[in-house]
């Protein structure tokens, strides 16, 4: 065990001193900067991802009116909120937001393509793209939803929204009970990625 | 449609033999090297010094390679190792780097470690 985990000790540093030792060879060669790789993963890590799609999902909790206009209108209640540049742009501006409440459970999926709201979800689960999950889902979306720990009672609604070039869906879900005294940023916090695709509740 | 780079070269990635591992939306890194790596060959992409399915071709490579010698046991196995491998050839099969240069600046490196 104690040699298992030494070589992999070993391994990491061995990667790291030749990432290192590359990067700083293409720095001193003026092929990128020592700031580049903050540059590129700054997209990621603060500017699209499922960080937006929280803030838009707590913000609706929190203020009604605005989920009414998020529902009728997804770009321009986007564009209210003070979210990264880009948006409501390229890929944003397909995007539409569907809203669980009792009665109606919204799922979404992709029957054709890739097409997966990134802006506001980040980058799709690895089932998401599987074939069986996409034409299970669409043909009987309750027993999916089961298989995912999600049991919606016979008497809600299942409906089921496939993505295209068009239109990218995503789901605001219902708002957990017992969160009446949390603030907005707590709130987020409990919004997860799989919630807003509907194949899990905010909890 | 009009797609920033970052989000066209990784979504291609999507459901592929080479799909980077991630949770909860976004990239996993399990420390800094590999976000180093992944960062380094996306801004060689973008900037154009070499193709992005070219770098993702031989990512594929190697992983392959690296399944074929490990049939059994994969308990070793980390994806940005191989995509750190591919990063290395690829800044040399595109004549961006010497290989000698590479050799070079790689040398000051601990050797490779072995599984007993």
């Amino acid at each position: 065990m104690a040699d298992q985990f030494k070589y992999r000790e070993d391994r990491e540093a061995y990667s790291a001193a030749r990432v290192r030792a590359l990067e700083a060879l293409l720095i001193k060669k003026g092929i990128i900067t020592d700031r580049s790789v903050d540059t590129v993963l700054d997209y990621f890590e603060t500017k699209m991802g499922p960080f937006n799609g929280a803030k838009i999902v707590a913000r609706a909790w929190v203020d009604h009116a605005f989920k009414e206009r998020l529902v009728a209108d997804t770009p321009a209640a986007i564009a209210e909120l003070a979210l990264p540049e880009g948006m409501a742009g390229a890929e944003g501006e397909h995007m539409r937001a569907v809203a669980n409440a009792p009665g109606v459970h919204n799922l979404i999926i992709c029957t054709l393509c890739s097409c997966y709201p990134w802006p506001v979800l980040g980058l799709p689960p690895y089932w998401y793209k599987d074939p069986t999950f996409r034409s299970r889902a669409a043909r009987e979306p309750r027993a999916v939803l089961k298989e995912f720990g999600l049991a919606v009672p016979e008497s809600t609604e299942v409906k089921v929204w496939d993505s295209s070039a068009q239109i990218r869906w995503f789901v605001v879900p219902e708002r957990p009970e017992g969160t009446e005294g949390l603030s907005e940023a707590e709130l987020e916090a409990l919004v997860t990625p799989e919630a807003m695709m509907g194949v899990a509740g905010a909890a | 449609m009009l797609t920033r780079f970052e989000q066209f070269a990784v979504n291609e990635m999507m459901g592929k033999p080479d799909t980077p591992p991630r949770a909860n939306g976004t990239l996993c890194f399990a420390n800094d090297w590999e976000r180093t790596a992944f960062g380094v060959a996306l801004t060689l992409a973008r900037n154009g010094y070499f193709e992005w399915d070219d770098f993702r071709d031989e990512l594929i490579t190697q992983i392959g390679t690296w399944e074929a010698e490990h049939p059994i046991d994969r308990s070793s196995w980390n994806y940005y190792e191989r995509w750190l491998a591919a990063l290395e050839k690829a800044v040399v099969k595109s004549g961006l780097l010497d290989p000698a240069e590479l050799s070079a600046a790689l040398s000051a490196s601990p050797a490779e470690p072995h599984a007993a």
